[in-house]
């Protein structure tokens, strides 16, 4: 059987751009809480590339400076858990 | 000996009284220095609050620290910290593979605190948890255009 699939979806698109590429004066530290904290879910859980938009090779200097933040408790590495 | 640029930073207890940072600062000074090292910055960043207890402290004083030195001071700078009972953490990261003084001029010194007391929660700003329905959405676009 076949699916005839004409459709006339216009998806929006959004224009993915990595935020590190656009802007060269932005600089991955993982001393500046601040920002990275940009990258975290309100979990504390690092947010994916495919929502942050960030281009592979920022997105593992972005986690790698997270983790690094997070070992000297810049960052948390979950919300507290209290019931 | 070959030269690295390295960086230290640390948390020292926050409840020592105000005079024992300096001891701190002189003590890892001194640890650099009869290494074979220099100090380029020692830069106190002051008390912050931790994102998690640390030794059931919930504050510390952080420090940062620029030196260039051989690799083997790393390992012996580690040791005196993790015996002191002072230091409740540390890091060491490479800043480069090789020192080079005459970079160093050229450059200013880095700027201190990005970390003020304002350290409220920045407004996340994408959605949290539940936000994986648009990835699929995009697949079927491309193919029957024409």
């Amino acid at each position: 059987m076949v699916v005839k699939r004409k459709r006339r979806r216009r998806v929006f698109r959004r224009r993915r751009v990595c935020r590190f590429c656009a802007d060269s004066s932005l600089r991955i530290d993982y001393k500046d809480a601040k920002m990275l904290r940009y990258f975290l879910t309100e979990r504390g859980k690092i947010i994916p590339r495919r929502i942050s938009d960030n281009c592979a090779k920022h997105q593992r200097e972005l986690t790698l400076a997270i983790k690094r933040a997070r070992q000297m408790a810049l960052l948390p590495y979950t919300v507290d858990h209290s019931i | 000996m070959q030269l690295r640029k390295y960086e230290s930073f640390f948390i020292v207890d926050p409840d020592l009284p105000e005079d024992a940072y300096q001891g701190v600062a002189q003590k890892f000074r001194g640890v650099v220095e009869t290494g074979g090292g220099t100090v380029l910055a020692y830069a106190p960043w002051g008390k912050k609050k931790l994102a998690y207890p640390v030794k059931k402290k919930s504050y510390g004083y952080y420090v940062l620290m620029e030196f260039a030195s051989g690799p083997d001071l790393i390992a012996e700078l580690e040791r005196t910290m993790r015996i002191d009972e002072r230091v409740l953490k540390f890091i060491t990261v490479k800043l480069d593979d090789e020192f080079d003084p005459e970079k160093e001029k050229e450059r200013a010194r880095p700027a201190p605190p990005p970390l003020a007391e304002d350290d409220e929660e920045a407004p996340p700003r994408f959605a949290a948890t539940r936000e994986d329905e648009e990835a699929d959405e995009e697949e079927e676009e491309d193919e029957d255009e024409e």
